[in-house]
């Protein structure tokens, strides 16, 4: 096992390497610019190729044509680059590539501020592109350790479903040190629980069956297959179509092989829920630290506090939240983003209650407060800036 | 069917759904010839397309291997792919005007720069016709199209001493080229030595939209009146036509080569590899 201390943006760039990327193409924006200037420098070593991009549309175009070709492909960015990939990330969805797009979040709208956290694309990280008729997937690391093993997964995921996956860290993730433990043998690779899926080719004649399957290859080009891909609907062998009954299966391939593959991609962590807590936290990435060490603290003064990490945010894992409770969603945002899941998908007859913070992260105390407060049947006290005259 | 769409088409394209009488036949003609010539097979070729009329007629018409990219990021989508394929197989897109010269310029631009060894067939049809025919970055000044109902008044790139061929060479092109639609031999000769050359190169060929610019333009849908009315401005010998004209030819041969893409970046991995091996 390789021991380091290093930062989340060194911990994706090791895990694409491990996962055999072979292609990246970037633009550099804080505070994702590590992975870029990383992978200009690992890329190289193991044959692969650095391409900087002359703008975000081009960075996740050139992934996706090489992953065309066959390369193992990432990008990474922030909110302002992500909301660019938009029209890419609906090709690759669309025409079923394989890609990893990572997001280290920082707080916005817009460009916001570079260098403080944010949780702003919870929702455009479901809808990153448009025209609907499509479920994404996407990961939510919370530590360096664990952006190494789920961009792993990422890879390993792109490839069973053929499709592009979001890595949607947050910039106290990316830009973080921590320890780093990078496997080396085939035991430690099993121990740390790490796949890698090879790239199949799709010899045809059916480039897309109307399955909901998994592991069915993609188009890979070069090879005189006579396969064609494409932004418009495809018929079973790719020709374009403007017959409904193609799209429908088209609609049916895309979102299926998501929803009914679901128990592959799910991934979350229950912190003290076996004695049916009154309160519950839910979080994702950073804050979901803070949650944790606050179950503790609550639980220390006696509080029947429990809490919610979702590791993967979508699809959506409804199934987690069966409980009757007080839910309270923690994020980094100050309109709510991911409480407006967590409201709809808790059983009847639950609260459900937002704590959001805007660029840092809330503090332990506040969340056992909180979490005290709603035991107590009082509700949640105002951030002060809302009752400020501006 | 046709010699050259039995052994390089898929015949469930063929006959193309453009409009009848449409200039678009042409100049995929002229590009198959191009590659017969060349004795160049269905392996050889990876065959790209943007979106408008020339993508979308064109898109997985090749018996090989097909793409197609959003508007204007095709070029993109080929820089990613050129590092996957081989060295010898070639790349050939298929595009509109509006795809290459507007919404797709930057990246057509970056293409050129990082010289991708591709071959781009610009057929322009002097404005967006597959949404109905609103002027573009080519069409005639003065025109009259559903978005210039008083003339076409928008500056274009193609006049007033301003030729976007003449931006694509600046910006490093190794082979540029211009004709019409109604031109023989020489266009397919010029498409020849742009598939050829081991690089960017572009071949920009004008045809005839007889359903919406030249029904507007000209006032008339007969293909005969837009045919007659392009080849009486190819390279015109007569002195009195009058407003535009088209100068056609090899527009820029360099004459040395400049390192390709991908084989650039590939020769630099192994040279970095190299490095840290030793």
């Amino acid at each position: 096992m390789k021991r380091l201390f290093d930062t989340g943006n060194a911990a994706i760039t090791e895990a694409a390497i491990f996962a055999g990327c072979k292609l990246f193409a970037g633009y550099p924006i804080t505070p994702a610019t590590e992975i870029a200037e990383n992978m200009s420098r690992r890329l190289p070593q193991v044959g692969g190729f650095y391409v900087q991009a002359e703008d975000e549309l081009a960075a996740l175009h050139i992934c996706i044509g090489g992953s065309l070709g066959g390369l193992k492909a990432m990008t990474s960015t922030s909110g302002p680059g992500y909301i660019l990939f938009a029209d890419p990330y609906g090709w690759a969805l669309g025409s079923e590539i394989p890609v990893v797009v990572v997001n280290a979040q920082r707080v916005g709208p817009v460009s916001g501020i570079t260098g403080a956290p944010g949780q702003g694309e919870f929702y455009l990280s479901r809808y990153p592109t448009h025209g609907g008729n499509f479920e994404s997937i996407v990961l939510a690391p919370n530590s360096v350790q664990e952006a190494f093993q789920l961009t792993v997964e990422a890879f390993y995921l792109a490839e069973r479903f053929r499709m592009p996956i979001t890595v949607l860290a947050d910039q106290i993730v990316t830009d973080g040190w921590e320890t780093l433990l990078i496997p080396e043998t085939e035991a430690e690779i099993q121990a740390m629980g790490l796949k890698v899926a090879l790239r199949q080719i799709n010899y045809g004649p059916e480039f897309y069956p109307a399955t909901d399957e998994i592991d069915v290859p993609p188009v890979v080009l070069g090879h005189n297959t006579g396969a064609a891909c494409s932004d418009w609907t495809p018929t079973a062998e790719g020709f374009d179509t403007e017959e409904v009954e193609w799209q429908h299966k088209h609609a049916y391939r895309l979102i299926y092989k998501v929803r009914n593959n679901r128990s592959i991609i799910s991934q979350y962590e229950e912190f003290a829920l076996e004695d049916e807590p009154d309160v519950i936290f839910v979080a994702y990435g950073s804050p979901s630290r803070v949650v944790k060490s606050a179950v503790q603290a609550a639980r220390e003064q006696g509080l029947k506090v429990g809490g919610i990490r979702l590791v993967s945010i979508w699809p959506f894992p409804d199934e987690v939240f069966h409980r009757s409770a007080k839910y309270l969603s923690v994020e980094l945002n100050y309109d709510g983003q991911l409480v407006r899941e967590v409201q709809r998908a808790v059983p009847k007859g639950s609260e459900v209650h937002f704590l959001g913070r805007c660029g840092e992260l809330p503090k332990v105390l506040e969340l056992v407060e909180a979490a005290r407060t709603l035991i107590n049947g009082q509700p949640l006290k105002a951030i002060k800036w809302e009752r400020e005259a501006w | 069917m046709d010699y050259l769409a039995e052994k390089f088409l898929k015949a469930r394209k063929i006959p193309s759904t453009a409009c009848s009488g449409c200039g678009l036949g042409q100049v995929h003609k002229k590009v198959l010839l191009a590659i017969d010539d060349l004795g160049l097979e269905s392996a050889d070729i990876v065959w790209g397309t943007g979106i408008g009329c020339a993508g979308r007629q064109t898109f997985n018409t090749w018996k090989g291997d097909n793409f197609a990219g959003t508007h204007g990021r095709v070029y993109a989508l080929a820089t990613g792919l050129r590092l996957a394929l081989k060295p010898e197989q070639k790349m050939i897109l298929t595009v509109g005007d509006g795809d290459a010269f507007g919404i797709g310029l930057l990246h057509l631009l970056h293409a050129v720069r990082r010289n991708v060894d591709m071959t781009v067939i610009v057929a322009d049809n002097f404005g967006y016709q597959s949404t109905g025919g609103q002027y573009g970055y080519t069409t005639p000044s003065g025109a009259v199209t559903d978005s210039s109902p008083y003339g076409m008044h928008d500056p274009n790139w193609v006049q007033d001493g301003r030729d976007i061929l003449d931006i694509l060479k600046s910006a490093g092109a190794g082979f540029l080229a211009r004709h019409t639609s109604v031109e023989g031999h020489n266009a397919v000769e010029s498409i020849k030595q742009a598939i050829r050359y081991k690089g960017f190169s572009l071949v920009h060929i004008i045809y005839p939209c007889v359903t919406n610019f030249f029904g507007k333009a000209l006032g008339s849908r007969k293909p005969v009146d837009a045919y007659r009315w392009l080849k009486a401005r190819t390279n015109p010998k007569q002195q009195d036509i009058q407003g535009i004209t088209f100068t056609t030819g090899i527009y820029y041969q360099s004459t040395s080569e400049r390192q390709e893409f991908s084989e650039q970046l590939r020769g630099f991995t192994e040279r970095v590899q190299k490095r840290c091996q030793s």
